[in-house]
């Protein structure tokens, strides 16, 4: 199944949105969340979250602690901060101004 | 605050790279067996078995391992971006470069011990220079609004600058708007009872506003007041920092206590700071009004141009040439209204920082240039070496950049490679610096440069630390450069020998060492004129002969000498004891003394010539001499006679002249018997005028320097004009030095608190007054020798590297019969092009440059045919014995082995 790639610049837009639903989630699980939510339209490299999630600790929008999964396996877990959730809006309006604006050039017939 | 909590952040990580990494790879880890885990079990759902059993057809584990792995990414390349999101990577990759750099060089021992040794002594070299630029002209100066400040003197077409008249000042001051503030700076000298034998100490009296001028406070106790401006001032004094040390023992109640100078008590008032500098030597500082209460004459008449120097303060916005117009102004103004003692007499301004530099200013930058010159041609070295090496490394950097390397990385890393090698040039340098720094202090006299400190501060570590980063820059870049050009990526795919012979790297060596060579010419050049400036000065008939002749001076200044029958009596009791020692010649007193720097000039009026206007008189040196102080000094008398005992009260006035002034004012007759007078004829005729018969000629003296011409000189008698400020001269059979004691012995049994200063051997002084020419020549001479070994190194290397690449080419000739002395000529032939080439671009330069030097030069051009050629025939020889001992080299490989040379 192909799936197409999430276009550039969104991830961090899709990893606090994901976050700002639910309470904690570990990497695999914002994987597949995202996934899931996008019904299996949007294909994340899967590596390249990691990244991304470093750069977000980096700047203070998500904290991380080593948690247990429900199999007891070791696990870090993230959360969103105040500070990211600032982050969420920003970004949100500027997604939304972005898209607004491809849409109307692509609307006027 | 959020990028400080970032910052915190940032720098925790920095700590844990290992659990950073560890952790990393452990939450990866974990995707991926998720991941893995759901593959499996889609497809065993997906072909309806369950998960223990085995499928057909799907996804084994180790398939779905590997697809998960796959989808996933490179975890190590996501590690590293993962680490890089901190924002360490720049520090990480510079540990990197650093270490790798470390071993590289660790690897290379015999490269790296020569690189840095040539480094070293370029930037040891720059650094020692510029401890002598900043004390000099760069060293703020211990005032407020130094830039603000200038000196004044008078001036007159018959000598140049001379000093200011007390009355002249004052009226400049009322008159100036340009200058806000003006102080009168008098030289003044004191007889202190010492605390083991009496001292002569200088001083400096000045207006009340002085200090306050300059903005320079009092260490201790209080300026002076305006009141102390006026005559009858009761006598107090400042004193410097080191004299309140030495002769109050730094004590606190020194203030209000008295100190005895000349015999009367002054009140010690204060104590100056202890980083104050004036331009001489201030161990006391006074009012003015203390001054003019004891020199009444002096304060009084404008024409009485002592040892004053007037110190202003420009108003607010007002620049130097605006401020001179005005002074110029107000110069000619006083000219037409006193015209007897300022006629022609025009004003000097110059800032108070040249006034510190003066003479001093072209040597220190011809040497400064001249060891830029060496950094150039020791980096011109470091370069070739790189290059070199560069060639050498050809497949490593090409290996490097196929794994990915960016050519900027490598460049970066190979850069800091030069950085590392630069530090350590740059350390050693240091090392260097402090004993070069030592010795030239050692070389410049402390009055030389007015008291500037010449030592290793926070400025000249930083220049060092600049120079460093600059030269490995110099040499660095070009050959980083070269060496990962694209073309650098064949390289791999080509089997065997590396094309290390490319042509554009062996151009560039040869430019190096042809930029080399020019260098060193323009250095030796300089060297060579400098040499035969100082041959020039040295070969100058000084007009007498200094050798074994000690000088040493005498101010008599207690109240017991106030009248001339107590100055000559001290005086001929001086001479008599000193004619009685063993292995005096000779002795005599005078009150000049050549290249002491001290001058007395006077008009005066030659019997029969046409009064001319007030500045136009005759304005000679006058000198008040005993016997036997021409026949001492070695002065050739050219006609008539000397001074005798009979010359004496009484007698009738005798004077000499010196040829110069016998041939200006007497040209066609015999000046013995002539008449001349000091100053000029009274106009109403009441005072008789007091004429002196000369009775001699005498040979010029060189009183202004070697290097100046001789001026107009009269010789009176000191037994009739007995003066209480005297040099004595002394002849010795023995050397001068020994003689020493035994004079302070003699001088002591007559009084013993009179101080003796000024000693020095005739030889001495006029060692000294060449000091600013031969310690640039010493430098100067030291720089270019050390370019011509670097330069030579330089042509060696290059020669050297290009015979061995030719190897296999040589051996091919040999084979085919060439015989040794072709070999031999075809690689001399190679090193004479690049010495011509660089002996050529060298000349060239060196015309041009070498105007720049001839403020320094003395009887020579600056193009001076004989030097050049010299110095350009030295440089080809150099260059040739440089590529001698290559060809040698290649000349002893055998043939065979040269041909099958790979």
């Amino acid at each position: 199944m192909v799936r197409d790639e999430i276009p550039p610049g969104t991830l961090h837009l899709l990893i606090l949105k994901t976050l700002a639903r639910r309470d904690e989630l570990h990497g695999y699980e914002i994987a597949r969340t995202i996934q899931q939510n996008s019904e299996d339209v949007l294909q994340v490299e899967e590596g390249s979250l990691y990244p991304a999630l470093q750069r977000m600790l980096v700047k203070g929008w998500v904290n991380a602690h080593w948690g247990a999964t429900p199999e007891n396996r070791r696990a870090r877990y993230y959360r969103l901060t105040p500070a990211g959730r600032k982050q969420l809006e920003i970004e949100l309006s500027q997604f939304r101004r972005v898209v607004g604006a491809i849409t109307r050039v692509i609307q006027t017939a | 605050m959020k990028s400080l909590a970032e910052f915190a952040r940032r720098v925790r990580m920095l700590l844990t790279r290992e659990q950073f990494d560890r952790e990393m790879d452990e939450e990866m880890r974990l995707h991926i067996e998720l991941r893995e885990k759901e593959l499996r079990e889609k497809e065993l759902r997906a072909n309806g078995l369950h998960e223990t059993e085995h499928a057909e057809n799907g996804l084994s584990a180790e398939e779905a391992s590997m697809t998960a792995r796959k989808n996933f990414g490179n975890t190590l390349a996501l590690r590293e971006a993962s680490h890089d999101s901190w924002g360490w990577a720049w520090l990480e990759h510079l540990a990197q470069d650093l270490r790798f750099a470390f071993r590289m060089l660790a690897k290379n021992p015999g490269f790296t011990a020569v690189a840095v040794l040539t480094l070293a002594l370029g930037i040891g070299a720059n650094t020692a220079i510029f401890s002598v630029v900043y004390g000099a002209l760069l060293q703020p100066l211990p005032y407020q609004d130094a830039s603000r400040l200038g000196v004044l003197n008078e001036t007159t077409p018959k000598v140049g600058t001379v000093s200011v008249s007390y009355p002249n000042f004052l009226d400049w001051r009322a008159q100036s708007h340009d200058f806000s503030q003006m102080a009168a700076v008098q030289d003044v000298g004191f007889n202190l009872a010492g605390v083991t034998q009496p001292e002569n100490i200088r001083g400096e009296a000045v207006s009340p506003n002085f200090l306050s001028m300059m903005g320079v406070r009092p260490f201790l106790g209080r300026d002076f007041e305006a009141s102390e401006e006026k005559p009858g001032t009761p006598p107090v004094v400042l004193l410097s920092y080191a004299l309140w040390q030495s002769h109050m023992g730094g004590n606190r109640n020194a203030i209000g206590r008295t100190i005895t100078l000349d015999g009367r008590s002054f009140t010690i008032i204060g104590v100056l700071p202890p980083n104050f500098r004036s331009l001489d030597r201030t161990d006391a500082m006074l009012p003015i009004g203390v001054w003019a209460t004891n020199h009444s004459g002096e304060a009084n008449d404008r024409g009485d141009r002592g040892d004053m120097v007037v110190i202003g303060k420009l108003a607010r916005g007002v620049r130097f040439a605006q401020a001179r117009v005005e002074m110029e102004g107000i110069a000619a103004r006083l000219a037409k209204e006193y015209p007897a003692s300022n006629d022609q007499f025009g004003v000097a301004l110059q800032s108070i920082r040249d006034a510190f530099v003066s003479d001093a200013r072209p040597a220190i930058l011809v040497l400064f240039g001249a060891a830029m010159f060496v950094l150039l041609i020791a980096c011109a070295n470091v370069a070739n070496l790189f290059l070199v090496r560069g060639a050498a490394r050809t497949k490593e950097i090409a290996l490097r950049m196929a794994f990915g390397a960016s050519r900027s990385r490598v460049i970066r890393q190979m850069l800091t490679e030069s950085f590392v090698l630069a530090c350590l040039g740059g350390v050693l340098g240091l090392t260097l610096a402090i004993a070069g720094i030592r010795g030239i202090a050692r070389l410049i006299q402390t009055d030389m440069l007015s008291g500037a400190s010449v030592n290793l501060n926070g400025a000249v570590l930083l220049f060092a630390a600049g120079i460093i980063v600059l030269a490995a820059f110099i040499f660095g870049l070009a050959p980083a450069m070269h060496s990962t050009r694209p073309d650098v990526q064949s390289e791999l795919k080509e089997g065997g020998r590396t094309a290390s012979a490319s042509a554009a790297q062996n151009k560039l060596r040869g430019a190096l060492a042809i930029a080399e060579i020019s260098l060193a010419l323009i250095l030796l050049v300089g060297a060579g004129l400098m040499m035969k400036s100082l041959y020039e000065l040295m070969s100058v008939d000084p007009g007498f002969r200094p050798d074994r002749v000690l000088t040493m001076e005498m101010d008599l200044r207690t109240q017991q000498y106030f009248k001339d029958p107590a100055i000559l009596n001290f005086w001929q009791q001086v001479l008599d004891r000193v004619r009685a020692l063993p292995g005096v010649e000779n002795a005599a007193v005078g009150t000049v003394v050549p290249l002491t720097g001290n001058h007395s000039r006077t008009d005066i009026t030659i019997e029969g010539m046409a009064l001319p206007k007030p500045g136009n008189y005759p304005h000679p040196d006058y000198h008040e001499a005993s016997p036997g102080f021409i026949s001492t000094l070695g002065i050739p008398l050219l006609r008539g006679r000397t001074f005798t005992a009979a010359d004496r009260q009484g007698a009738p006035l005798v004077g000499m002249v010196n040829a110069t002034l016998a041939r200006q004012y007497w040209p066609n007759n015999d000046p013995i018997g002539k008449r001349f007078m000091f100053g000029h004829p009274d106009p109403t005729g009441k005072k008789p005028p007091k004429w002196i018969t000369v009775v001699g000629v005498v040979g010029d003296t060189k009183l202004y320097g070697l290097a100046n011409p001789s001026r107009l000189e009269v010789y009176v008698s000191a037994l009739q004009y007995p003066d209480s400020d005297m040099n004595l001269v002394v002849k010795s059979r023995i050397a001068p030095a020994a003689l020493i004691s035994a004079i302070r012995g003699a001088v002591a049994s007559i009084d013993k608190n009179q101080p003796i200063f000024a000693i020095s051997t005739m030889n001495q002084l006029v060692s000294e007054s060449v000091a600013t020419r031969r310690i640039t020549l010493v430098l100067l001479g030291l720089f270019s020798a050390l370019a011509l070994v670097l330069a030579a190194i330089g042509v060696y290397g290059v020669i050297s590297y290009s015979v061995a690449q030719r190897t296999h080419e040589i051996g091919i000739r040999m084979a085919l019969g060439a015989q040794h002395k072709d070999v031999l000529r075809m690689i001399l032939r190679q090193g004479v092009k690049l010495a011509v080439a660089g002996v050529a671009i060298g000349v060239i330069a060196s015309l041009g440059l070498m105007q720049l030097m001839s403020s320094l030069l003395f009887g020579v051009r600056p193009g001076d045919p004989l030097t050049f050629s010299g110095v350009a025939i030295l440089l080809v020889f150099v260059a040739l014995l440089a590529c001698y001992i290559p060809a040698r080299r290649a000349l002893r490989a055998d043939p065979m082995v040269a041909l099958r040379y790979e």
